[in-house]
């Protein structure tokens, strides 16, 4: 490989690697939470970042920012629809 | 030594007859491919579920199961999946680019790391059997017997981690046949998309272990 294909790919492959480093020191983050327990409620930080990764990988790694609109709102919908399973869901067994 | 460029290969796609151009018929594959994904969504998202409400109704239970479960190989197998995403990604971008052979190799990367992640899963697996953390097994004692809530959450465990590992093998599957078909010259200007369409596969599998490595194995261990 030349050196102008370093630069063709490092210019291509620039989103995906920054993704791979931050998925890499999210996960990090949620290990040492796991590993160690540092306080009792580490798991919303958990969960914070749980969410960090998911968006990171589905706008990112999926590209769903460069898709066109029908494609965003059918990947959001999905999600969506999740968000009402779960939010239904642990509203009745929370307020038991 | 020479500084020898990369020969790109000609980038297109052969237009189906029921379609009226290229455009629609990229649009078409991955609004296919992404209402496959919702679907596979809503069925792990179902399994997640299950794991967070035994959390909330058997705490103590769940942690006594999650300090059996081998939360260093789960870390190890979140890494190798992570990597795996940056091959797949490498694949689509050197595809787009025409670079078939480092596309191929990019392809094979990803596979040998979808492969290794099942073989610490296998590992993981005949540790959970030594320990007797299999309580399915009739003929074998179970060493949480004392605790019948934890049945439940190990339960979960293995579809969970199981029906994911299905999803694997089917994708390495699917990959090593795409690297083949992709291996031959005509490729990338007949069928490039298809690689993209794949790596959205891929991904989903990597975004879906990225939430059944915490739900499982990390919140609150």
């Amino acid at each position: 490989m030349s050196h102008d294909d370093w630069q063709v790919l490092w210019q291509h492959m620039r989103p995906a690697v920054r993704s791979f480093v931050l998925l890499l020191v999210l996960l990090g983050v949620n290990v040492t939470l796991g590993a160690t327990l540092p306080f009792s409620w580490a798991y919303v930080v958990e969960g914070v970042v749980v969410a960090c990764m998911v968006l990171t990988v589905l706008l990112v790694s999926m590209e769903v920012l460069r898709e066109p609109p029908l494609m965003r709102l059918f990947a959001a919908l999905g999600f969506f629809w999740v968000a009402i399973m779960f939010t239904m869901t642990l509203v009745d067994y929370l307020s038991r | 030594m020479a500084d020898i460029g990369i020969a790109a290969e000609p980038v297109d796609l052969e237009l189906a007859e029921q379609f009226t151009t290229k455009a629609q018929q990229r649009e078409a594959a991955t609004l296919g491919m992404w209402a496959w994904l919702v679907t596979e969504l809503l069925l792990f998202a179902g399994l997640f579920l299950c794991a967070l409400i035994l959390r909330i109704q058997h705490p103590q239970s769940v942690t006594l199961v999650t300090t059996h479960l081998k939360f260093w190989i789960g870390a190890t197998n979140t890494v190798v999946l992570i990597c795996s995403s940056l091959t797949m990604s490498a694949a689509i971008v050197t595809s787009r680019l025409g670079w078939r052979r480092f596309m191929l190799g990019a392809l094979l990367a990803t596979a040998s790391l979808g492969s290794l992640f099942l073989l610490l899963k296998g590992f993981e697996y005949y540790q959970d059997y030594d320990e007797h953390m299999m309580p399915f097994l009739a003929d074998r004692s179970y060493v949480l017997a004392h605790d019948q809530a934890s049945v439940l959450f190990l339960d979960v465990y293995y579809i969970t981690t199981g029906l994911h590992g299905v999803h694997l093998i089917t994708g390495i599957s699917i990959l090593l046949w795409l690297t083949w078909k992709a291996s031959r010259p005509a490729f990338l200007q007949t069928h490039q998309n298809r690689i993209e369409i794949y790596g959205l596969y891929w991904h989903f599998i990597d975004l879906i272990w990225i939430i059944v490595f915490p739900v499982l194995y990390v919140l609150n261990r």
